[in-house]
């Protein structure tokens, strides 16, 4: 009984010794024994690029040459597999040792978007191993550049700036630089702005936004009318424009000043005198119902005459007589006069006269015939009294 | 009767010019004033005044340089501690030295008993008081020329910049209100001078006449505004009567008239010598020069006032002398 019990543990111990040999060999099924694989075997790429995919090539059986080659490749890809910096078609490969290789796929020129599949294939001497590799190739949104803005008209008056405000976006799938660029008619002068700073030229990121202040600075002789604003934002081969329009209404300028430009004059004390005031339209609009007035020293009197204007067309002038009355009692000298020309539409304008008030020689020849009654007082005592 | 008086007149008509010897009179009494003891004394005083005035004035002037237009003007009126301006100290010595030259011209010839001599010549007595007026006139003109031309010469050479034309005309205008000033003065101290037979009496005269102006009549004046314009209930109108009242009666003082007539021409801005009020003042330029037409104008009163008081009184003393027994 002993020697069977002893004769079964040594027969169960042979084969726990034989059975994994006996499973191994189970394993290796004809072809299987090379694996050939890579970690991202589907993948997506841009056009234009290039992909290489790193290959691992495993082997169970004895060291053996593989070849390599493709089996699938789309119309007009071009498949190479690379070691060492050079095109191979063969690899030697241990057992239990990955050999690596390098599979280089590159596009055609005008590729399509959509999938393509890659098949590889490596032939041991006892079998081989195929390798499905899918590449997508991803539909790249073309390069666009949208500007908008949602105040497109805007109203001011000559000289003002027009500030307008815009969106710019590039919807593209590439980062662009963007310059910025406007024709304007002349009187205008336009500047770009982003976050505050003065720009022409800026990079925009794909799919990015940005806030575009554009100021149009006017002359102040601009004629009032409808002006035409066209921005052009240009990135690469894409561009976008944006049309706005500066709405400009004309003002009226006054200038208040005297023939020559001489702002002074004389005025007897007493006496009306008359004072010659221009009053000038330098602005770009009729000046309508403009109202003269005048602030002057105590006791004064002026009086325009016409004393209201109808109207004053743009570049136009007219003279206004003023008559100026200083009070009888007037202290000689200096004094300052304020005519002021008011229009309906538009500010009012001023100008400072200096009036050199003159009194009147009246006293003067009083104080002559004094001195007269005088004399002819000396005169009758020499007649009374001159003796021989 | 206007028979007699024709008959009257008839008898009293004269033969010949009175001017006659007029000018050898003139020409008489100016050799005497300039050689003169008395002269050398009064134009030493002045000189030295004047010299020391301007030099004060220019060092002034020239630590306080200015902007300002009558630069030349100035030399007359600024004053430089403790000296008075030039002006002041002409108010002062006018009166005095033209009282000097004149106070004995008629009661010292009596004294020295040559009048009757005199008009012993074909001179008449008209010729004769009008003579000793004018060269004692003269003489006052030719002394502040002289002075004038000093000043402005040492003005030149001091501040080294010409005067303006108006500047000119103005100081000018100056020098010959200040020859009428003396004019007054002359006339009355000749006056005097007739009316008392003892010189140190017309002289008395004189002086009390020219203290009682200098010092006195401002006072009066004062008073008497205060009573004949009492101020009853606190209006500023009766302020304002009283205060031109009192310059009224100020202003028939020839030293007040002598002395606003050379403010307002010795200083440009000087807009008006009465009152102002507020008013009148309201939108003037101030400090702004008047033109020189209208600072005559302004004094004008003054200068006719002046003018006219002097022959007055030559009128007066011109009859009075015509009406008096000189065969003593």
């Amino acid at each position: 009984m002993k020697r069977w019990f002893a004769l079964l543990l040594t027969l169960i111990f042979i084969f726990a010794l034989a059975a994994p040999s006996v499973v191994l060999a189970q394993d290796e099924v004809p072809g299987k024994e090379i694996t050939f694989f890579t970690t991202y075997p589907s993948q997506v790429v841009g056009i234009g690029e290039t992909v290489t995919l790193p290959l691992r090539l495993r082997t169970t059986a004895p060291a053996q040459v593989i070849s390599l080659s493709m089996k699938e490749v789309p119309e007009g890809w071009t498949a190479t597999f690379r070691g060492s910096g050079r095109a191979v078609e063969a690899v030697y490969a241990e057992p239990n040792v990955d050999a690596t290789v390098d599979l280089r796929l590159e596009q055609p020129a005008n590729v399509a978007a959509g999938t393509y599949k890659f098949v590889a294939i490596a032939k041991g001497e006892h079998g081989s191993a195929e390798l499905t590799v899918f590449l997508t190739i991803q539909e790249k949104t073309p390069p666009k550049l949208t500007l908008k803005t949602e105040l497109p008209t805007l109203k001011g008056t000559p000289g003002s700036t027009f500030r307008y405000s815009a969106d710019l976006k590039n919807e593209g799938g590439d980062d662009l630089t963007v310059n910025l660029v406007a024709e304007a008619p002349a009187g205008f002068q336009v500047n770009f702005k982003v976050s505050g700073q003065d720009v022409t030229s800026f990079p925009l990121a794909a799919n990015e936004s940005k806030r575009l202040s554009i100021e149009a600075q006017t002359v102040s002789a601009l004629e009032g009318g409808t002006y035409r604003i066209v921005v052009r934002a240009q990135g690469g081969v894409v561009d976008a424009t944006l049309e706005l329009t500066a709405e400009v209404t004309g003002q009226a300028t006054l200038l208040v000043t005297a023939p020559e430009g001489r702002l002074s004059g004389q005025a007897y004390a007493g006496r009306e005198t008359p004072l010659k005031v221009i009053v000038a339209n330098n602005g770009t609009a009729p000046a309508n119902a403009i109202e003269l007035t005048s602030s002057t020293p105590s006791g004064w009197t002026i009086e325009f005459d016409p004393k209201k204007i109808d109207t004053l067309n743009a570049g136009q002038q007219v003279e206004v007589t003023a008559k100026v009355r200083p009070p009888e009692k007037a202290v000689a000298g200096d004094y300052v006069l304020t005519v002021r020309a008011r229009p309906a539409n538009g500010t009012t304008q001023s100008a400072d006269f200096r009036i050199t008030v003159l009194t009147s020689t009246l006293w003067g020849v009083v104080g002559i015939v004094l001195v007269a009654i005088a004399v002819a007082v000396v005169a009758m005592a020499v007649m009374r009294f001159g003796r021989r | 009767m206007a028979i007699e008086i024709a008959q009257a007149t008839g008898k009293r008509e004269r033969e010949g010019s009175p001017w006659t010897g007029l000018w050898a009179v003139v020409a008489k009494e100016m050799a005497d004033h300039l050689t003169s003891a008395r002269m050398r004394v009064l134009e030493i005083l002045i000189v030295l005044t004047a010299a020391g005035t301007i030099y004060g004035a220019m060092q002034n002037i020239r630590s306080t340089i200015g902007q300002d237009r009558f630069l030349f003007l100035k030399l007359f009126t600024t004053a430089q501690e403790p000296l008075p301006a030039f002006v002041g100290f002409m108010g002062l010595l006018v009166p005095l030295i033209a009282i000097a030259l004149v106070f004995d011209t008629i009661n010292g010839e009596f004294s020295r008993r040559t009048l009757s001599r005199i008009l012993a010549q074909p001179i008449y007595r008209d010729a004769l008081l009008l003579g000793k007026f004018l060269g004692a006139l003269f003489t006052l003109a030719l002394v502040f020329t002289a002075i004038w031309l000093l000043i402005m010469g040492l003005g030149l050479w001091g501040l080294g910049v010409p005067p303006s034309s108006e500047e000119v005309a103005r100081s000018f205008l100056f020098l010959l209100v200040t020859i009428f000033y003396g004019g007054i003065w002359l006339a009355l101290a000749m006056t005097f001078s007739i009316i008392f037979r003892q010189p140190a009496t017309a002289a008395l005269a004189s002086l009390a006449v020219w203290l009682f102006f200098m010092v006195f009549w401002d006072i009066i004046a004062g008073v008497l505004a205060q009573t004949l314009m009492p101020i009853r209930f606190g209006f500023s109108e009766e302020y304002l009567k009283q205060a031109q009242l009192e310059l009224g009666l100020t202003r028939l003082s020839p030293t007040t008239l002598y002395a606003e007539a050379i403010l307002a021409l010795l200083q440009p801005s000087i807009r008006s010598l009465g009152f102002i009020l507020p008013t009148q003042l309201q939108g003037a330029i101030l400090g702004s020069p008047l033109p020189l037409s209208q600072s005559l104008l302004l004094i004008w009163p003054h200068l006719t006032g002046l003018l006219a008081a002097t022959l007055l009184l030559f009128a007066l003393g011109y009859t009075l002398f015509q009406r008096q027994e000189i065969r003593a």
